[in-house]
Parts: structure tokens; C-alpha cells; sequence
């Protein structure tokens, strides 16, 4: 009789989900799918406010990541005012957004997979966590939390505020950088190079002792899709979209945002309220890509900056065409951060960083308006339409983790049907399975956390397909 | 030197109740009491751990659905290090005590401050029971920082 295992909650990633895996008669796993059981409903919450609005209120969505939020929304927003932003803006826009990608990618390597990197997977779960690292290498977890608060600092330098600055807006942003901020900026320029270097060099060495993990976890053939500049270089904010095949053959190129669209169609699926975006052409499940810092290094050709272009050459030799195993996630994340670094530090000598032309200004001149830019955990798409008085009619928000959700879906599968044996799950194979789902470092966000509410439903269903029991609690 | 008392109120502001915590923290900024500091976030980041560090007491200010309707602040200590877990999404306050004490060497005195709540839907509004809620949270705290050294 075919069984089901639930793992429910995963831990370690941003907000709550569960994780089903089907045993076959035999006992063996014969597929797995990861839930999301929280419900978002930001979309509807949005419809009939001013689009002006919309960046400081999606900044709100999420603690994470609000920057990602706040500058897709602006851009969404330029579009509907039909205006070119003045270069200063866009330079500052990408600043900031490149001060999330620190902070978001530094918090996702050192607190959330790095305990199990370094620790090991076999270590007993109450030290295998920050505590354990803290243990293990003490300077590098302090060194760890600092290079997030840099990331944090470039927001607040700009934005004023650290988690939710509603600085973008369409047209542009509200304020320059000042010399003092950028002087704080360049102050810790060192610093994060060594942490990052640091990283980077303790990464390479996982990848010698961790070959295996490197073949089963979410290793196999896919799209990637990622913004890139015309000339194929990384783009983290700007640029056009780019998809690659797992030979690493550009299949679709220098698209515009804005006609996503006619790309990418989104399924829904019984199991999850998490969108299953796929690539139009080739079909559902077939047209399954990833996005993200794999994503991105595998669409780009070079990043712009020549440390992490040195790092990228590395990285590229890793795979056959594409680097397909998305273990390599965490490398990736982690030359990011280096070609962020540079980028800052490239940025902060340019003086349009302190120009007073900020901000473009108009009405409503088109009804529609869509506004990409790359996120920590890859492309986040803001599609608004509009009335006349410029009040949000209709909106539609892809975020990062639901164009990885069909590939999630496959990594569980896959480590699922190499780990599990006789129905049972110990917690050194538990913890692999949810280190599958980590190494994307999804973001569910955006519930409510109140003490003492958790939302959760655990279906068991027959080989007939049946539910056969429900509990929900929370 | 550890300094003044910081309060970190947490919570979602666009899931109405949920944003009771960062509600109390900005009303504690706006009165600009000498020696308080505050923090007003989404959910509660590893990086606090160093603010925390340098305060000699700390409260931290969420919503509640205890059903007793009460406002209730209770004393914290920084947990068991075996036993705490940093999630991102839900690192609890007393992780990010003994976080502050690993990694820094000190957590201040602190308490966790609860505030009942009625309205988890999207909106910005507060209930009138989150409302009732954080007028006594802030008396609370007051009172809190009288008691201080």
C-alpha cells in the first residue's frame, strides 16, 4: 500500500511549509512535493490603492527582502508614468539593491546553511546550528553577522531605515547619498572583502568533501533564467531577461521584462499556494527553470567586476554547459556577494551618487506597468494595472521562490529516493531533505507570527487518492 | 558599556494586529524618553544580537493571541544554546539573548512583552483590542524603566 511521510514544518528557511513523499508499494519514494501553506493574498489586499503607494507598502511585505520588493514596485511604477528615471536614481536604486543581495545571501550561507556545511550533516541536530558554528569558528560567525549589518548599512545610508526604507519611488528616489553615508559605506569595504574571501575560500573546500551532495541535490537538466546586460554581463537590477538550457545554450534572449508574459505562464497546483511558473514554449512541467544565484551565473557570461569575473571563469568549470546541481547554489551566492562588494565600491565613486536630479515626475500615461528586478533569491516580477486616477485595478506579484518551486519539488524528490530507505527518516536524512529545499534559500514570508500561531494542514490520502484524514491547527 | 533600555517591537504591519509591536515601538520613539532606544522590525534578524549586546536591559514587544486578553510582561533569559535555534524567519527572542551572550560575551536583562490581539487580516488598522493593548504596553514600560537603575 503506497504511504506518505510528511516532514512538516521545514525548518530554516523564511516562514513555514511542509514536505510530502510518496512511498510506492514497494516501499520506495516514488515522488515528493513541497507545500506552501500560507497564503499570501497581498495581491487582492493591494487592488484599488494608488501605485504611488505600492513601494512603500510591498517594502512591508516581507522583513527579508523588502528592498527587492520596494524597487520592483518602483519600476512597475516608472512604467506607468511612461518615464525614463534620471541616471542618478538608477545608479542609487542599484546601490541599495545591491546592499540586499549582501545581506540576504550573507544571512542564507552563514546562519541558515552554513551549520550544516561546516558541522556536518551527521552531527547531532542540537549542535548543528549558529550555536555550533559559533563553537566551531567563533571569529567567522562574528565576522559573519558584520557582513550583513554592511549590507544593512548601504540601506540605511540611503533609505534611512533598515528594514522597510519607502525611499524608491516611481520616478525615481527620494534622496541622494550623502558623503558621510558613503564614507561610512567605504569604511567597511575591507572588511567585507576578507569575510567574503574568507567565505569563499571555506566554500571551495565543502565542495571537495561534499561530491555527493553535489550529485543528488537537485542535480539535473533544467532551464535558468536571469536578468543580463546586452553584452551578457551579470545584471542585478536593469537588463533584459535571458534563459539558458542545462548545456548552457541561450534559448531566449534580451527579453523584455515587461512581455514576461508571453514567456512564462504560471500553473496552480492543488498541493500549494505557491504559483508554478514554467517557461511557455516547452510546456508544464517541461518548461521547469530556476532563477536565483545559480541562475543568474549560469545566464550571464562575466559579472562585470574582475574578482568575481575571476570566481565566475572557477565556477563555470564546475558544470558542463550549465552547472546544473543546485548544491551550487551556495557558491554562488557567495561570489555574488563579492561582485556586490565591488559594485559598491565602483558606485561610490561615481558623483552622480549625489546628485539633486532624482526623480522623474508624471501622471498616468499607461494602464499597465511592469517592474523586474532580481531579488537575493532571484527574478521578482511586479505587474500592475491601473485606472485612470492611477488606483491599482489588478496585480500580480512573482516572486523569487515561485519560478523555483517545480524545481524544488524535483531536489526533494531526488534526495528523497537516494536517503530514504524503509519508510524511515532519521534526522541526518530529514535534515538532507530540508537542506535541499535550503540551498534555494525559498522565502515564504509575509504570514503573520504571532505567538502561538502556526498555520498548518497535514492531508493523508490513499492509494485511491482519497484524503483519508485532515488536521489543521493554528 | 551597556547602555539604556532598548525595546524591539516585531511583527507584520500589513496583517493589522500583527503590527502591534512595531506600533509600540514607534510610540516609545516619538516620546524621545532619555536612555530608550528602539527597534521596530518585521521578524527578529541574528544581527540584533550586537544591539542587544550593548544594552543594559531589553524588552521585547509582540503580539499575542493568549486568550486571557491580557498584557503580560515576563522576565527572559537567553536559552540554552543546545536548545536554541536561529530560523530567520522566527528566531526567538531568547535565542537572540543567547546569541548576544555567545557571540558578544553579554545579554542584557530582559522581558518579553505580550500584547492580546483580535484582527490577523491584511490592513494596517489596529483593533481596538490591539489599541487598549498598546496603551497598557507603553504604560508598561514605562513603568519598566522607573525600576531600573
Amino acid at each position: 500500500m503506497a504511504k506518505r511521510i510528511v516532514i512538516d514544518p521545514v525548518s530554516r528557511i523564511e516562514g513555514h511549509a511542509k514536505i510530502s513523499i510518496f512511498l510506492d508499494e514497494t516501499g520506495h519514494v516514488s515522488d515528493a512535493e513541497f507545500h506552501v501553506v500560507e497564503f499570501r493574498g497581498f495581491e487582492k489586499f493591494c487592488e484599488g490603492r494608488p501605485f504611488s503607494e505600492m513601494p512603500g507598502i510591498t517594502a512591508r511585505i516581507c522583513g527579508i527582502c523588502p528592498v527587492s520588493h520596494m524597487l520592483a514596485s518602483a519600476k512597475a511604477g516608472d512604467e506607468i508614468m511612461a518615464v525614463e528615471i534620471p541616471p542618478a536614481a538608477d545608479k542609487l536604486r542599484r546601490l541599495m539593491n545591491l546592499g540586499q543581495i549582501i545581506q540576504s545571501h550573507a544571512l542564507s550561507f552563514f546562519h541558515l546553511s552554513a551549520p550544516d556545511l561546516i558541522l556536518g550533516w551527521d552531527a547531532a541536530p542540537e549542535k548543528r546550528n549558529v550555536f555550533g558554528l559559533i563553537g566551531a569558528d567563533p571569529k567567522l560567525a562574528r565576522a559573519a553577522i558584520r557582513l550583513r549589518q554592511f549590507g544593512q548599512e548601504i540601506i540605511e545610508a540611503l533609505g534611512g531605515k533598515k528594514i522597510h526604507p519607502s525611499w524608491a519611488t516611481p520616478g525615481g528616489v527620494r534622496e541622494a547619498l550623502t558623503e558621510q553615508g558613503r564614507d561610512r559605506i567605504r569604511a567597511w569595504l575591507p572588511e567585507a572583502y576578507a569575510t567574503t574571501e574568507l567565505a569563499l575560500a571555506l566554500s571551495a573546500k565543502v565542495l571537495e568533501t561534499h561530491e555527493e551532495e553535489a550529485l543528488i541535490f537537485g542535480n539535473f537538466p533544467s532551464l535558468f533564467m536571469g536578468l543580463v546586460s546586452p553584452d551578457g554581463t551579470w545584471e542585478h537590477h536593469g537588463g533584459k531577461l535571458r534563459f539558458t538550457d542545462s548545456t548552457g545554450s541561450v534559448i531566449a534572449d534580451q527579453i523584455d521584462p515587461s512581455t514576461y508574459k508571453e514567456f512564462i505562464s504560471e500553473a496552480v497546483q492543488e498541493s500549494s499556494y505557491l504559483k508554478s511558473p514554467f517557461f511557455t514554449a516547452l510546456g508544464f512541467p517541461g518548461g521547469m527553470y530556476r532563477v536565483g544565484p545559480l541562475a543568474r551565473l549560469n545566464v550571464c557570461e562575466r559579472m562585470g567586476v574582475p574578482r568575481a569575473t575571476a570566481q565566475l571563469r572557477t565556477f563555470k568549470q564546475m558544470g558542463r554547459g550549465s552547472v546544473t546541481s543546485s548544491f551550487l547554489y551556495h557558491h554562488a551566492r557567495l561570489i555574488e556577494i563579492l561582485a556586490s562588494i565591488e559594485h559598491v565600491e565602483r558606485g561610490l565613486d561615481d558623483p552622480d551618487v549625489f546628485s539633486a536630479d532624482l526623480r522623474a515626475d508624471a501622471g498616468v500615461n499607461s494602464l499597465h506597468g511592469v517592474g523586474a528586478s532580481e531579488a537575493p533569491r532571484g527574478t521578482l516580477f511586479h505587474d500592475y494595472t491601473v485606472d485612470r486616477a492611477g488606483l491599482l485595478t489588478k496585480v500580480n506579484l512573482v516572486v523569487a521562490t515561485g519560478h523555483n518551486n517545480l524545481a524544488m519539488n524535483r531536489t526533494v524528490a531526488q534526495i528523497a529516493r537516494h536517503y530514504v530507505r524503509n519508510e524511515e527518516i532519521p534526522e541526518p536524512v530529514l535534515n538532507r531533505i530540508e537542506h535541499g529545499i535550503r540551498c534555494f534559500d525559498p522565502c515564504l514570508s509575509c504570514s503573520t507570527h504571532a505567538a502561538g500561531q502556526m498555520p498548518m494542514r497535514i492531508r493523508l490520502i490513499g492509494p485511491d487518492g482519497e484524503v483519508r484524514r485532515e488536521v489543521v491547527r493554528g | 558599556m551597556a547602555r539604556g533600555l532598548l525595546v524591539i517591537g516585531y511583527g507584520s504591519t500589513l496583517r493589522r494586529d500583527d503590527g502591534v509591536g512595531p506600533a509600540v515601538a514607534g510610540e516609545v520613539e516619538d516620546r524621545r524618553l532619555p536612555g530608550v532606544r528602539t527597534v521596530a522590525c518585521t521578524q527578529l534578524t541574528p544581527e540584533l544580537a550586537e544591539t542587544l549586546s550593548r544594552a543594559r536591559a531589553a524588552v521585547f514587544v509582540d503580539a499575542s493571541l493568549d486568550r486571557s486578553g491580557r498584557v503580560r510582561m515576563r522576565r527572559l533569559e537567553p536559552a540554552d544554546a543546545s536548545q536554541a535555534q536561529i530560523l530567520a524567519h522566527a528566531t526567538d527572542p531568547r535565542a537572540l539573548l543567547a546569541l548576544s551572550r555567545t557571540l558578544y560575551g553579554r545579554a542584557p536583562r530582559a522581558w518579553m512583552l505580550t500584547i492580546p490581539v483580535a484582527d490577523l487580516g491584511f490592513g494596517e488598522e489596529l483593533s481596538v483590542t490591539a489599541r487598549d493593548g498598546l496603551r497598557k504596553a507603553l504604560r508598561a514600560i514605562r513603568a519598566l524603566r522607573r525600576r531600573l537603575p
